[in-house]
């Protein structure tokens, strides 16, 4: 679960603005953190895959804007994030007439740490041992139930259950590591 | 145990969570209470297939999947013109001359051929090259023109078509004042590409160019309906008079596969069919009671041989076997039952190459004194000779173009007897065709009357005893 250091981001930044093929790279290195974000906001899954895809393409389109001012490349991407959620929101009032949601005009202040503790979570499934990390995946991801996760895997249900028990434990020990 | 009990304890909250069932962990040990909280926020996994579909479109090998969303990733910032011509040389001298292009660059094979130029035409820039047609470049010389138009707004319209006329343009469309507020014409350059040039005279309202818009398409309306209200019918349409109809119907169905499209009772009391035989329309009719007026026809097929046989099969006699003529066709002739004479042939080369108004049905006619018919038909109604072959004073075949029609006919000679017969006449002005006919020597048998089929017509016959009916929509106005 490497993290980019600053000088790491900086020439990866650099290289993408020059190269726009290189920005995978930098998407690769914020995707969960961006996704993360946006959940943290957005309840539904579509939508949450709908802002974040707005976001990467803002991002890739915009790149050349991009000044290094000392601050992490996730910040601006965050920025984005979060005027895409508040137009988002205000496109959503307008076509439903509703008032305006005192409570998602602050919340637009999202708990950072948060966000990044989720996206160290959503990363960490990729380093789980196989099986426990399709279990999960199919869990919580594709959002199957024990029964369908033990059919598709050919397993039983007390199998994918104990996997799905590992993985997690697995999960919470290397949260804690980091 | 234990461990067994808490794998479904765990497993009892996350399916609770997922439902958004209210979750009670009063009871559950703190191992798994601290594996739900991890659980908690693992609910909105991102999906793995999301990610890497994501990730594809920003490397752009697919970003036209979501052309919404990253409007600046498809934003054009110009647009330009690159042109192939058959000589780029040839081409880039004429730009010069013609338009005062300056060349920007070249690059070029040793022998000249040009794989790309740029050049400069006032402030506009294009490109250019010679043909590749092992690329996909091929110019509109080859293909036979270019749909593609380049307009040039100058100065001064005039001036400009006159320097590129100079130099070897053509002009298609005259320069004149339009009245979207242009002074505009077409011109066609030596490469098959068309130019519209104009200079802005005055600013014309956007509603004022759609009301001369609205006129032009009233225009074009009204000339279409001045024309024949049943479009499938050309200008001479043959007129089979026979004393059993449904027989003749019967055997050019068999023989040449007409079809028919509606029969009737006719003026006269007989009956009266249309008949479309290939991309021809024929009229049927007559009865017993009615004097026949058998037809000659050339009849223009994709296999002679083939339709030759399906006649005589249907009853028809032969007058001729198919064989290879020297002007130019196959052909083979069989009389039906009714003595209507069929030349059936098969040219050798496409028809509308030989005459672009031939078509299928074409009526033969063999008059005594085919000069004389030639100059009726002539003076009558309009007609225009195409060709004519002729061995000393005999016309031994003709092609006269009248209308949208032409009719063939050859000085009648043992065994083509002359072979009066009728046939109907679409024109535009049914009066004024009829005084002209009476003129060219024709003979009244109906002056110009309405029908209640709802047509003008007039009868006329010709000295050759042939009766044409002249006929025309009768106009409302």
């Amino acid at each position: 679960m490497s993290q980019a250091t600053e000088s790491e981001e900086r020439f990866l930044i650099e290289a993408a603005q020059k190269d726009p093929g290189r920005f995978a790279e930098l998407y690769e290195q914020n995707f969960h953190r961006v996704y993360a974000y946006v959940a943290r906001r957005v309840r539904d899954r579509a939508e949450t895959q709908e802002l974040t895809s707005h976001v990467f393409h803002q991002a890739l389109a915009n790149l050349g804007k991009f000044k290094w001012r000392g601050a992490p490349f996730a910040a601006w991407l965050y920025r984005i994030a979060a005027n895409a959620i508040a137009d988002q929101a205000r496109r959503k009032q307008r076509e439903t007439n509703e008032q305006p949601d005192k409570a998602s005009e602050s919340s637009t202040l999202i708990d950072l740490e948060q966000v990044e503790r989720r996206a160290l979570l959503f990363r960490a499934v990729e380093t789980l041992p196989d099986d426990q990390r399709r279990v999960i995946i199919l869990r919580f991801a594709e959002e199957k139930s024990i029964r369908e996760i033990a059919g598709e895997l050919g397993r039983s249900e007390g199998a994918i259950k104990q996997l799905q028990f590992r993985g997690l434990e697995n999960l919470r020990n290397r949260l804690n590591v980091n | 145990m234990a461990e067994r009990s808490n794998i479904d304890q765990l497993d009892d909250a996350l399916t609770a969570i997922a439902e958004g069932r209210h979750l009670d962990l009063t009871t559950v040990e703190p191992q798994v209470s601290a594996l739900i909280d991890v659980a908690r926020d693992l609910f909105g996994l991102p999906r793995e297939a999301f990610i890497a579909e994501l990730k594809q479109q920003l490397k752009g090998r697919d970003a036209m999947s979501s052309p919404a969303q990253q409007p600046e990733l498809n934003q054009v910032r110009s647009v330009s013109i690159h042109l192939c011509v058959a000589n780029g040389n040839a081409a880039l001298d004429f730009y010069r001359e013609a338009f005062g292009a300056t060349e920007l660059m070249r690059l070029a094979e040793p022998d000249g051929k040009i794989g790309h130029a740029a050049l400069k035409i006032g402030n506009m820039v294009l490109s250019l090259s010679d043909e590749y047609p092992d690329y996909g470049s091929v110019s509109p010389l080859t293909i036979g023109g270019s749909p593609v138009k380049i307009h040039l707004d100058v100065p001064d319209v005039d001036a400009f078509a006159e320097q590129a006329i100079r130099a070897g343009a053509t002009l298609v469309r005259p320069i004149a004042d339009q009245f979207y507020g242009d002074r505009a014409g077409d011109i066609k350059d030596p490469f098959g590409y068309t130019w519209k040039i104009s200079t802005h005279i005055k600013d014309v309202p956007i509603e004022d160019m759609q009301k001369e818009v609205d006129k032009f398409a009233q225009e074009e309306a009204a000339k279409k309906e001045k024309k024949l209200t049943r479009p499938s019918l050309r200008t001479v349409t043959p007129y089979f008079t026979v004393h059993r109809p449904a027989e003749l119907i019967d055997f050019v169905t068999k023989a040449f596969g007409a079809v028919e499209h509606f029969r009737t009772t006719g003026s006269a009391g007989g009956m009266h069919a249309e008949i479309s035989i290939g991309d021809s329309m024929v009229m049927i009719g007559g009865a017993e009671h009615i004097t026949p007026k058998p037809t000659a026809i050339h009849l223009y097929v994709s296999d002679v041989d083939d339709a030759f046989r399906r006649a005589v099969d249907a009853g028809a006699k032969t007058l001729m076997e198919p064989a290879d003529q020297p002007y130019g066709e196959r052909s083979g002739g069989v009389e039906d039952a009714q003595g209507n004479r069929w030349y059936i042939a098969t040219t050798f080369v496409p028809l509308h190459t030989i005459a672009s108004d031939l078509h299928t049905v074409t009526c033969y006619f063999h008059p005594i004194g085919a000069q004389r018919f030639i100059d009726f038909v002539t003076n009558a109604f309009g007609g225009k000779e195409l060709m004519r072959h002729a061995e000393g004073d005999m016309i031994m075949h003709a092609k006269v173009q009248i209308g949208s029609s032409v009719i063939e006919l050859g000085e009648a000679r043992f065994p083509s007897q002359p072979l009066p017969t009728a046939i109907y006449l679409y024109v535009d002005d049914v009066d004024a065709m009829y005084e002209q006919a009476l003129k060219a020597g024709g003979l009244s048998m109906l002056a110009p009357t309405n029908q209640d089929y709802g047509d003008r017509s007039a009868w006329v016959k010709d000295p050759f005893d042939n009766v044409w009916y002249l006929a025309a929509p009768i106009r409302t106005t």
